[in-house]
């Protein structure tokens, strides 16, 4: 192993000597990451663009088997798409934010389970997206749609990728093996596909090197949230939940150049939908400064959350400057702040003089199954946004943390204003026995909504939360 | 004998003349680059040129069909070479439109990113967002335009003819989206307008 990395790392410090800089200025053979490392795919462009091809084709058969007539697509659909360019569309708040990033990170997939760089399987994302806005269904190609496939799916397609090589056992033979396999196909299709299609699945194999983290934390709670809102404190009625809680490598340390060595992951299920939240912070660049006491680095985010109060969503660039300060040898302060740019938001929104959202009509759309013809109740529009975390960390655990966060947005699609949304939270968490502990979090969402009608209209809301659980940390 | 002599010494000279030199400018380039190593190759990446574009807005929830209108437009990117594959940079594409009704500048200011799938080959594929800046004097309420912003995306492709070489030249197919939001004319408040804008055209590339 330690043979192996001295090997891959003299290939990547000769790959970037003078020499091979001089080199640079003629066309040279594509590098094929499989002969730095025995668990690496070979590298092909073509299969990748194939494979993109092919994850839109499953999607559009899935589509025409369900009956959605958008399926329908034809060369005379394909020439008015084209024809008539982008716009915004009408779909479901979750297709959208969840559905789409995810079928994004399929595409983003296709490039990396061909030994495509994180960069190069961007592109590959954005071709797949493009290519199914055009030629994947008959509604016009969605502007919204494009931007969160693809921010999205290289977020949350990265994010998928580095935890199937977490779970895939490469040392491990027989059906344990074939478990860890199954296991990262599940997370990772078309990574998992390869594997098997190649015979690579059962192969005994080290991981490749820059898919292992330099640490691994993560803390699961389940319990009870109370939410209420500006009418009424909290509801009676609790709401169980599950979060998760993952911290790949860390983002606040070391040099990096690679994309993605170290993101955090939160997941929630329950406590106000069946999925309400999804946040993917990834770091593309890291640099530290003074000996390592102060960290710059730049991240992308993915955002989502939906419960029975509020949605919110968003693809965004942060520049972030971090650092730690140690108490004692058991005990330290990790903070976090960041400010950038939102490329596309979203946020559930009612036109005014509207004061609760219709139910939906029970009747079939006129157009067909899967056309969305609206209402929409959420806007979408570009923005920035800034926050920052702090974490109390004894004896390798976080006791206390605090986070802010806050987004402005300008709505360009939907009702015509100004959104300021702002969530802090704070978590407090004792120890119980081994990786045990139990922990209470208060949450304060606050929206403000500058409508641009001829009075200046402003509306307030906010939704205070209360929660109590049982955790579990894992290292 | 003597002739046969005669003609193998004027072969040999012959090809003494011929080869000598090169052999001399074998021996001279190990020296040439031992004293003049070459310069690590620029990060520098240029793309000046111009296209002919084709644009329509459109409100999404209007009734009218809007028109499609045709004009040249100019593309500039400053830029920087990641590697073989992947460029980064920032690009201004301009076009101004007259029609009968008026004038419409569009400039998208957009970081955008360009990929070369084959490192030695001339395909390549660009995406990026920013900003567009519209200025409208189309049903505008007075002699002054009406300025809106508006979020930008750009795609495209096309073909960059010497991809090894400082200098080439490109084609290139794009598709630029300006998403406005609402614009007022002297009319009325348009709601959820978007501007497309698809270009054919030909640029000047330094690497």
């Amino acid at each position: 192993m330690p043979i192996r990395i001295l090997a891959l790392t003299a290939a990547v410090l000769l790959s970037q000597s003078p020499g091979a800089s001089a080199q640079n200025a003629t066309p040279s053979p594509d590098p094929d990451p499989s002969t730095l490392c025995a668990a690496c795919p070979k590298r092909s462009v073509g299969r990748a663009i194939f494979q993109t091809t092919m994850v839109n084709v499953f999607y559009e058969m899935a589509n025409l088997v369900r009956g959605q007539v958008t399926a329908r697509i034809t060369p005379k659909t394909w020439w008015n798409n084209m024809e008539n360019g982008w716009v915004w569309d009408l779909d479901d708040f979750v297709v959208n934010q969840v559905g789409h990033p995810y079928q994004g990170s399929n595409y983003f997939n296709s490039g990396r389970a061909n030994g495509l760089s994180f960069y190069e399987s961007a592109a590959v994302a954005a071709f797949g997206s493009s290519t199914w806005e055009y030629f994947g269904e008959t509604n016009k190609p969605s502007l919204n749609d494009f931007i969160n496939t693809t921010l999205g799916g290289i977020a949350l397609g990265e994010m998928f990728h580095r935890a199937g090589w977490l779970v895939r056992n490469t040392h491990a033979t027989g059906k344990g093996r074939l478990w860890s396999e199954i296991g990262a196909m599940a997370l990772d299709p078309v990574t998992g596909y390869n594997r098997f299609r190649t015979g690579d699945a059962s192969r005994v194999t080290d991981k490749p090197p820059d898919l292992v983290p330099a640490s691994l934390d993560s803390l699961v709670s389940a319990g009870v949230l109370w939410r209420g809102s500006q009418s009424s404190a909290f509801t009676a009625k609790g709401q169980p939940f599950l979060e998760v809680d993952a911290l790949y490598g860390d983002t606040n340390t070391g040099r990096s150049r690679t994309p993605y060595d170290a993101f955090s992951v939160r997941l929630r299920f329950g406590g106000g939908s069946g999925f309400s939240e999804a946040r993917v912070r990834g770091r593309l660049l890291g640099q530290p400064f003074k000996n390592g006491s102060v960290h710059v680095s730049v991240l992308q985010s993915y955002d989502f959350q939906n419960n029975d109060a509020y949605s919110t969503g968003a693809q965004s660039f942060d520049a972030a400057l971090g650092g730690m300060h140690t108490f004692s040898s058991n005990t330290s302060l990790h903070v976090l702040g960041w400010a950038g740019l939102t490329v596309l938001g979203a946020v559930d929104s009612l036109p005014l003089g509207v004061d609760e959202r219709p139910d939906e009509p029970e009747t079939p759309p006129s157009g067909g199954q899967g056309v969305s013809e609206g209402p929409r109740f959420y806007d979408y529009g570009p923005g920035s946004d800034f926050g920052g975390v702090a974490r109390l960390v004894r004896k390798g655990r976080t006791i206390a943390g605090f986070m802010y966060e806050g987004r402005q947005l300008y709505s360009l699609d939907g009702v015509r204003a100004n959104h300021l949304l702002q969530r802090m939270r704070v978590d407090a968490l004792v120890p119980l026995r081994g990786p045990l502990g139990i922990g209470t979090s208060a949450e304060f969402f606050h929206r403000r909504s500058y409508y641009q009608d001829e009075a200046h209209t402003i509306k307030t809301y906010h939704y205070p939360q209360l929660r109590a659980y049982l955790a579990w940390s894992g290292k | 004998m003597e002739r046969k002599v005669r003609g193998f010494v004027t072969v040999a000279a012959f090809l003494a003349a011929v080869l000598m030199p090169a052999a001399g400018l074998a021996q001279e380039a190990p020296a040439t680059r031992d004293t003049q190593p070459a310069a690590p190759a620029s990060r520098l990446w240029l793309v000046a040129g111009g296209a002919s574009t084709t644009m329509r807005g459109a409100c999404q929830t209007c009734e009218e069909d809007t028109p499609y209108r045709h004009s040249g437009s100019v593309l500039g990117t400053l830029g920087y070479r990641v590697d073989q594959r992947m460029d980064v940079g920032a690009e201004v594409f301009w076009v101004p439109a007259e029609t009968a009704s008026g004038r419409i500048r569009t400039t998208h200011v957009d970081a955008v990113a360009q990929f070369r799938p084959w490192a030695s080959q001339g395909f390549f594929l660009k995406g990026g967002a920013g900003m567009a800046f519209v200025r409208n004097w189309v049903d505008a309420v007075g002699p002054d335009a009406l300025n809106s912003k508006a979020l930008s995306v750009v795609i495209g492709g096309g073909w960059h003819f010497r991809p090894a070489s400082r200098l080439g030249l490109e084609l290139f197919a794009s598709q630029h989206a300006a998403a406005i939001g609402d614009i007022k004319t002297a009319d009325a408040d348009v709601p959820d307008v978007m501007g497309n804008f698809w270009s054919i055209g030909a640029a000047i590339v330094i690497r």
